[in-house]
């Protein structure tokens, strides 16, 4: 019981900070210099009177909170509106984007955590000089070079050197690149975490009873690093929303990334603020997951 | 017969230095041996060598020679030593906590140890054994007990757990690394006397590491001394009592003596004061809560309705186990933390509801903490930390220097530690600069919260006959706040004892200790470990410290 109302308290504060970061966006989008009208006149040549017509159809000459509040009714009832630019549904358009972004986060995040996981255990099962400067050298990449540097790179080895890939379409590329990255983040926490995982004292007791060295590490050092390899996931997730935006464009993948670029251009307010929602609204709940599961598997937070 | 343990001529290396020398020693199936020493002298490293796990870094060297019934065992050889641990060895650590895995349950952890034995048994049949295990750690309801996590178990079922554990395959040599220290008095003589009882009935030879003196002479057969990696001293632990050979042995035995006889300074200050007006520190119906941890939880109420007082030059001992609320209300007795009901008046002067003490309160009552190694900055050198007091009372002058210098040459530390940083202090010297430091402002009461727990036996000792000394020369009155019923006794003058945030009974010293009247102050006494010769023993009245001349550094 007391579990559950824990989550609901962590569920409800991260709503708010959802609607918070929504309102932040609704109302810098309005103090960039130009609106969508500006945009369209520019490219459509429409006069004076036209832009007057259309701002006034689009509900744009009214006060900047009246705006919101009709945004935000509308929203509450699932409805995003159309996209000025493309008269499209704007639900219809992130349906489309979602999966591409989604797979690519995912198929990242698997990766980047895998190669992390797997260098550490790595290194504290068997200690040597090579995993350790592996994972330094993994460390330092991810610091030291963005991703679309790395990303650039990869095109110019992979596909014109190599010329093995697709440059735009394929996953692979940008998956590596990205995994890459996350794994660089993490490792080095998760190999000191591991590394003290194993002086742990309950662990000393594992070994006082004889159990095998797999024994050891799955029952008694790997739950103990649990908390950090969660707490390190919730931070790679989020980053990867900002990292995918980059890679979309980059490697020209038709994502949520590449939209909301496309439409903070255009200022295309209903894909803007769709957009954010949608992924203010997914990092609530990647939150909200991780301290479930966190309570999941540590019994003394229940 | 032939031993069960044969030990040769161990030497154990950690970073170049030999923290165990030269040790040998022997246990023969079914008996105790208790190896005793204080922190550092390398007595769990030895019991760590003989279940292979010494902590990386450390080395055995070649010499050595560890023979278990007869076959050489080789300690560095994780994957030979495997087969024997958990079966014929079992070990039992100090921590009980930290030591069991806080994300399995008791069953989980128990059955680890059954499914190794490799009787192929159905899952009924070790469940069937688990709870056997259980009831023979005399834990009621191992049912219940058997689905719990560990932070649902008290200190002493935590660590009855874990010698289920231990004991799942009836091993014939049971190493116990300080089984007891880190638990309450009475959970410490539950645990030494079940230790004890099981021994009987399963006939395993025991490994007793321990720096409680008492302990050993209650359990073990035979005692070896060790100090500084060697050993000094072993021997019938009648023998070792009675008739201490070797200079530390002695120390140990005699520090213990000295608890028996009463300071003889004490009394003296009090008869030179003139009739108390008022009392230095008055308490009545004292509460405080913790608040709750979570939305509509209920606080957690550490004291309620505690009354006392202490008059002036008199030392009142709070006695209690741990969580009985007795560091909180020291804290509280000097405003360190808002009272939630009660009054609080220090030298006549109300302060609950002060927001902060003024400085000539402060300077008039000053409190010593029980970790020497959190309570001096690591980044102040001693004769800074001593200074820091000195200025934030506006007590400064030109004699500052002078001043630290006669306060630390009260503790017997000399001038040449004034440059010294903490970290290059023992914890004993450490402790007496937090004393020296708490004096300079020569305040009329001094809390002392468990002062003298996280040091040696032989360096407690000092402690306390240097605090009993300097109250003579000074009069200042105390409240020293601790867990060991001796100590306490000791430096008192009258005792509270605490339990669940109550103070039950309040008297003087000798009444308390020796005719208590509460039934849960009868049962605290009980536990103490107390062997009749160890009193009657004749008092060696070299080895007992008079006051602060007679002190060693340590």
């Amino acid at each position: 019981m007391a579990r559950i109302v824990a989550v609901l308290a962590s569920l409800l504060r991260g709503l708010l900070q959802a609607a918070f970061i929504v309102m932040l966006t609704f109302f810098l989008c309005r103090v960039m210099p130009g609106d969508v009208v500006d945009v369209l006149g520019l490219e459509g040549g429409l006069t004076v009177e036209q832009q007057v017509e259309m701002r006034r159809s689009l509900g744009l000459d009214q006060s900047l909170p009246r705006q919101f509040a009709d945004w935000a009714g509308q929203a509450l009832h699932g409805d995003f509106g159309r996209s000025i630019r493309f008269d499209r549904p704007v639900g219809e358009m992130l349906a489309t984007a979602l999966p591409v972004t989604a797979k690519l986060a995912a198929l990242s995040f698997c990766f980047g955590i895998g190669l992390a996981l797997l260098l550490a255990i790595a290194a504290t099962a068997r200690p040597s000089r090579w995993l350790d400067a592996t994972i330094d050298f993994v460390n330092t990449w991810s610091i030291a070079v963005p991703t679309f540097c790395a990303g650039v790179a990869a095109i110019l080895v992979f596909s014109i050197w190599l010329g093995w890939l697709p440059v735009i379409g394929g996953l692979l590329v940008p998956v590596l690149v990205i995994g890459v990255d996350n794994a660089g983040q993490v490792v080095k926490s998760l190999r000191e975490e591991l590394r003290e995982a194993v002086m742990l004292p309950h662990v000393r007791t594992a070994r006082a009873k004889g159990l095998s060295p797999w024994r050891i590490a799955f029952a008694h050092v790997l739950p103990a690093a649990m908390p950090i390899v969660l707490a390190l996931s919730g931070l790679v997730l989020g980053g990867l929303v900002a990292g995918s935006l980059t890679m979309e464009v980059l490697f020209a993948l038709p994502g949520l990334g590449s939209l909301t670029l496309n439409a903070i251009h255009g200022r295309d307010y209903p894909i803007i603020l769709a957009a954010v929602t949608l992924i203010a609204v997914a990092l609530v709940a990647i939150n909200t997951i991780v301290d479930m599961l966190h309570r999941l598997v540590d019994p003394r937070l229940a | 017969m032939r031993p069960l343990l044969d030990i040769a001529d161990l030497d154990i290396v950690i970073a170049g230095r030999r923290v165990v020398r030269d040790l040998s020693l022997t246990i023969a199936p079914g008996e105790t041996l208790a190896l005793i020493g204080e922190s550092g002298s390398g007595k769990s490293m030895t019991a760590s060598a003989v279940m292979g796990l010494l902590p990386p870094g450390a080395r055995i060297a070649d010499h050595a020679r560890l023979r278990f019934d007869g076959a050489l065992l080789k300690p560095e050889d994780d994957a030979a030593m495997r087969p024997l641990r958990g079966r014929a060895m079992a070990m039992v650590f100090q921590d009980p906590m930290s030591c069991l895995n806080p994300f399995m349950t008791v069953a989980g952890q128990i059955d680890e140890a059954l499914q190794r034995l490799g009787t192929a048994a159905a899952a009924r049949q070790r469940h069937g054994r688990l709870l056997e295990l259980l009831a023979l750690v005399e834990l009621p309801d191992p049912e219940a007990i058997a689905g719990r996590y560990p932070h649902e178990l008290s200190g002493g079922q935590q660590q009855r757990v874990m010698l289920a554990m231990a004991l799942a395959a009836k091993p014939r040599l049971l190493i116990a690394d300080e089984p007891t220290s880190a638990l309450d008095a009475t959970v410490q003589a539950d645990i030494l006397a079940l230790l004890k009882n099981l021994q009987r009935t399963l006939g395993n030879a025991l490994l007793f590491i321990t720096h409680d003196l008492a302990a050993a002479a209650e359990l073990a057969h035979r005692i070896v001394v060790m100090q500084a990696g060697r050993v000094v001293e072993r021997g019938p632990t009648a023998a070792i009592l009675d008739d201490p050979r070797e200079d530390y042995t002695r120390k140990l035995v005699s520090t213990r003596q000295m608890l028996a006889t009463p300071p003889q300074a004490s009394p003296v200050a009090r008869v030179t004061l003139p009739k108390p007006a008022e009392p230095v520190l008055r308490i009545e119906g004292l509460v405080h809560d913790y608040p709750a941890r979570r939305l509509f939880g209920r606080p957690f109420r550490s004291l309620n309705g505690v009354s006392l007082t202490i008059a002036p030059g008199e030392t009142l001992g709070i006695l209690g186990e741990s969580g009985s609320g007795k560091s909180t209300l020291a804290r509280l007795a000097i405003g360190l933390a808002p009272a939630a009901a009660g009054e609080i008046s220090l030298f006549g002067t109300p302060i609950v509801g002060l927001a902060r003490l003024d400085r000539n309160l402060r300077r008039r009552c000053q409190i010593i903490f029980q970790n020497p190694y959190g309570a001096l900055n690591p980044r102040l050198t001693i004769e800074a930390a001593m200074r820091e007091p000195l200025e934030l009372l506006g007590l400064s002058g030109p004699d500052d220097r002078a001043r630290i210098e006669a306060a630390l040459s009260d503790v017997a530390l000399g001038p040449e530690h004034l440059a010294r940083y903490p970290h290059q202090l023992s914890g004993g010297q450490r402790q007496r600069v937090c004393i020296a430091r708490a004096l300079l402002s020569e305040p009329e009461l001094l809390i002392c919260d468990e002062i003298v727990s996280a040091l040696d036996a032989t360096v407690q000792m000092h402690v306390i006959a240097m605090l009993k000394a300097l109250q003579a020369r000074r009069g200042f009155a105390m409240m020293f706040v601790g867990h060991d019923i001796e100590i306490v006794r000791w430096v008192s003058d009258r005792i509270a004892v605490m339990h669940r945030g109550r103070i039950v009974e309040q008297g003087p010293a000798a009444t308390i200790v020796e005719a208590p009247a509460e039934s849960y102050t009868q049962r605290l006494m009980a536990a103490m470990p107390r062997r009749p010769e160890m009193t009657k023993l004749i008092i060696d009245s070299e080895a007992l410290p008079n006051g602060a001349a007679s002190l060693e550094n340590h």
